[in-house]
């Protein structure tokens, strides 16, 4: 059996190399695509590397296609169905690092950590009055409810918010429980949300889903936050939300990314933006290599892996 | 006719039976046509159980003690149904008369004994007494304020032989119009800027509840339950419920800051420990009510029922309280699931239980256990003296009546009244138990916490108790629940009654400022 690990070309191989020969000597791996042909029966890719029908006719004996991330927007899928190759993802290791991120919005929004920061070290005052706030109370609502959703909720209850969710598959009454979650329609839960996190695949259904409409329903002074895919956000409306409504927004993805800088949103002092990276923390890239390989090692005993993709 | 005969015949015929009771010689010769006697193994244990059913039934229930003694070990009970205006009556057996001057052996000063802890008390001076003492006896007891009594029973009035005249039937009826009441609770609420309504046990008492609710909602104002309340006050799926009192000044002052007005009905305010905020100064105060003693404010004696009624007609709207959805109370359930906080475990209980009759004696947890079961009619019974010891042998009472019946108690409180197990054994009482163990007196450490701080360390405030052995040593099926709390279902099966014990959370609660 061949293995072949293709990694982008800003990763250096050599250390990546090193650590891949205590696991699977046999293991191959090389930066990018630059090649012909490869006899590889199991590739390993992340979500860097384009795996169109072109660069996937470069492996003829491929059998298994393991992306170490939870996204596989960059692989072909239909060519895959065609040719009856199985793929599988990571699911798994980058859920609490968004969840952590998107507490990390809330609660720097909530504790006036912006304002508090520039008064001491900008303005080198020594404010005695802010605007902080507790989580304890608030009324979050959660868009989707998938393993993000939930990851986020349980690390929320120790706050102490109330819980809203909705999503069109609802959970069952036992997880309900388990995660402290009250089940409402869409529209009271942007009526009735103080902090409004996002957590929906990007859909026909969804895209466009934040528009001026939904952000007019949403409470004045509202926290908005955007973890999951730019598409689901008009720009436009958010900017003007932020701007009329005083809606504050923790944004980490965007339409085009990078995104274009000269937008409105990047002026704005109610909006904390980071560069989709709410998923990729030095934890959760050791969770995508150590599942990863996992995965590998589990076909290479002939176990099927986890976390396969339905085609 | 022998005394002991005329005794048993009007008990029969004042719908007195049975006896709760625990006898002596003394009583013996009083009992010697009695039958239906339901034995407890503790004097008061009788007590407790004739308030809870007499309470439940809004029947009298008639017990038997064991001379001075048997009242002395009763005394808390007896308190416990006058601050529950429970209407039992009860009897202990006096010595023979004819040598009371030598103070023989079990004799004492019965009446004096009692004092002031029941509205009406008699010592027989003959037998042809009885049927008018003990009629007498149970229409005081039925007449507002409601309340227990007392008759005591020399040994040689019941072998005197009388001529005997059947008691009358009592008939009771608590209609009672008040027009000037109305009139002015009506005019009062109307020129108010901001009234607040606080309602309390005669709503149960009276089945005022959809008058209440049609009150509240026409007024529009927050609907509170009185501090304590030891029945069901309103119902509180209502969307007018704003909560319930806590019997604190200050916390009653902040939870009214912005009502001019308060009408307490059917209901008073119950304080404990001393805070000094003075209770609700500056604002108008009424109360209205049957049995309540009210402290302060205008009072009017009215029937809640009828009032209520009648008041729907002549008031306005004053307000749009609706009362949010509470969706934290997800969060504070997932929050303790891990470690059976009590609000968890309430949440289950409600789930399975909601067409019980719960009686609380979960002190330290009661706060938590109103919140999340809610109050509904005929539902809810809590002891209003604040006695540790009365809930089992209430909840066995009631389980006479009906077979649904959930007793709360925390492990400490259950040890008061153990033995009440060998009655529900020997008796077949359908009443279930639910032992929340928190491995002390949780609501002493509390208060330390706030009042004397240091304290909740010391040692004989903690404990460990096998409840659950001890239920076995009484024939009592039991079990300690595990963590997802599937034996509640096992609890709620059948009718033989049943213990569970669920190790809650030991974190000592904050219940006090």
């Amino acid at each position: 059996m061949r293995f072949l690990t293709v990694l982008p070309e800003f990763i250096p191989s050599s250390s990546v190399r090193e650590t891949i020969n205590q696991i699977l000597p046999e293991m191959e791996i090389v930066n990018g695509l630059n090649f012909e042909k490869n006899e590889a029966d199991v590739l390993v890719a992340t979500t860097f590397t384009r795996l169109g029908k072109e660069e996937l006719r470069k492996f003829p004996n491929l059998k298994y296609l393991q992306i170490a991330s939870t996204g596989y927007d960059n692989v072909d899928l239909s060519y895959l169905k065609e040719k009856g190759i199985m793929i599988c993802n990571v699911p798994v290791a980058n859920k609490q690092s968004v969840a952590e991120h998107v507490i990390a919005f809330m609660l720097i929004f909530l504790k006036d950590m912006l304002f508090l920061n520039a008064e001491l070290k900008e303005r080198k005052s020594w404010p005695i009055l802010t605007g902080s706030r507790d989580l304890e109370g608030k009324m979050v609502g959660i868009l989707g409810m998938g393993m993000i959703g939930t990851q986020l909720a349980r690390r929320l209850i120790a706050f102490g918010p109330s819980l809203l969710y909705y999503d069109p598959r609802r959970l069952s009454l036992e997880d309900e429980e388990k995660y402290g979650l009250n089940y409402v329609s869409f529209e009271d839960l942007l009526s009735n949300s103080d902090i409004i996190s996002v957590h929906m695949p990007l859909t026909p259904a969804t895209s466009g889903m934040f528009n001026e409409d939904t952000f007019s329903k949403m409470k004045d002074g509202a926290i908005f936050i955007n973890t999951s895919r730019g598409e689901i956000v008009v720009e436009k409306a958010l900017i003007s939300a932020v701007k009329k409504k005083g809606i504050k927004a923790g944004i980490d993805v965007y339409v085009k990314e990078p995104p274009d800088f000269d937008s409105e949103l990047f002026k704005l002092d109610n909006v904390i933006c980071s560069p989709h990276i709410a998923g990729v923390t030095a934890e959760s890239q050791q969770r995508f290599l150590t599942e990863t390989i996992s995965n590998v090692l589990r076909y290479a005993q002939g176990i099927d892996p986890l976390y396969r993709v339905e085609l | 006719m022998k005394g002991y005969e005329t005794f048993a015949d009007v008990i029969n015929r004042l719908d007195l039976l049975p006896i709760f009771g625990n006898p002596g010689t003394t009583e013996l010769n009083s009992l010697k046509a009695v039958d239906d006697y339901v034995l407890t193994q503790f004097d008061g244990l009788a007590v407790g159980m004739a308030d809870g059913l007499s309470q439940f039934s809004f029947q009298p229930h008639l017990v038997n003690l064991h001379t001075i003694l048997g009242l002395g070990n009763s005394m808390a009970y007896i308190y416990t149904a006058r601050m529950n205006y429970s209407p039992v009556i009860i009897t202990a057996g006096q010595q023979d008369l004819r040598h009371m001057s030598m103070e023989p052996l079990l004799s004492g000063d019965l009446l004096g004994f009692i004092g002031n802890n029941v509205k009406f008390k008699y010592e027989l001076k003959s037998a042809s007494e009885i049927p008018s003492v003990l009629r007498r006896a149970k229409v005081e007891a039925l007449t507002p304020p409601i309340g227990p009594v007392f008759v005591s029973i020399p040994m040689n009035v019941m072998d005197e032989d009388s001529s005997y005249r059947p008691p009358e039937p009592t008939k009771r009826s608590y209609e009672t119009s008040n027009e000037d009441a109305v009139n002015a609770v009506s005019n009062l609420l109307n020129e108010s800027r901001n009234p607040a309504l606080v309602f309390g046990w005669e709503i149960d008492l009276f089945g005022a509840f959809a008058e209440a609710e049609k009150v509240a909602e026409k007024l529009g104002c927050p609907v509170y339950g009185e501090p304590l309340a030891h029945r069901s006050p309103f119902n509180s799926t209502s969307k007018m419920f704003g909560g319930n009192l806590l019997p604190g000044t200050t916390l009653i002052n902040l939870k009214l800051l912005q009502n001019d007005l308060v009408v307490f009905i059917g209901g008073d305010v119950t304080l404990y420990p001393y805070l000094p905020s003075p209770l609700l100064e500056g604002k108008k105060v009424v109360f209205v009510g049957l049995n309540i003693n009210p402290k302060f404010g205008d009072f009017y004696r009215a029937n809640v029922k009828s009032f209520l009624g009648e008041l729907v007609g002549k008031i306005s709207k004053k307000g749009n309280f609706s009362r949010p959805s509470d969706f934290q109370i997800s969060t504070r359930i997932a929050n303790e699931k891990e470690k059976m906080g009590v609000t968890f475990v309430m949440s289950r209980v409600k789930k399975l239980f909601s067409d019980y009759v719960i009686v609380d004696e979960a002190i330290s947890s009661s706060t938590i256990l109103r919140d999340v079961l809610g109050y509904s009619p005929g539902r809810y019974f809590f002891s209003k003296s604040g006695q540790l010891g009365w809930g089992s042998p209430a909840a066995s009472g009631i389980s006479m009546k009906t077979e649904k019946v959930l007793a709360i108690v925390g492990e400490g409180s259950f040890m008061y009244s153990l033995q009440i197990l060998w009655t529900v054994q020997k008796y077949n009482l359908p009443v279930k138990f639910l032992i929340l163990r928190n491995g002390g007196y949780s609501i002493l450490k509390s208060y330390s916490l706030s009042y004397t701080p240091g304290m909740e360390k010391k040692d004989y405030l903690s404990f460990d108790l096998p409840t659950e052995k001890f239920a076995e040593s009484f024939k009592i099926e039991s079990m300690v629940a595990g963590k997802e709390l599937d034996e509640l279902k096992w609890l709620r099966e059948g009718n033989d009654s049943k213990l569970l014990v669920v190790d809650v959370d030991r974190t000592i609660p904050k219940l006090f400022l």
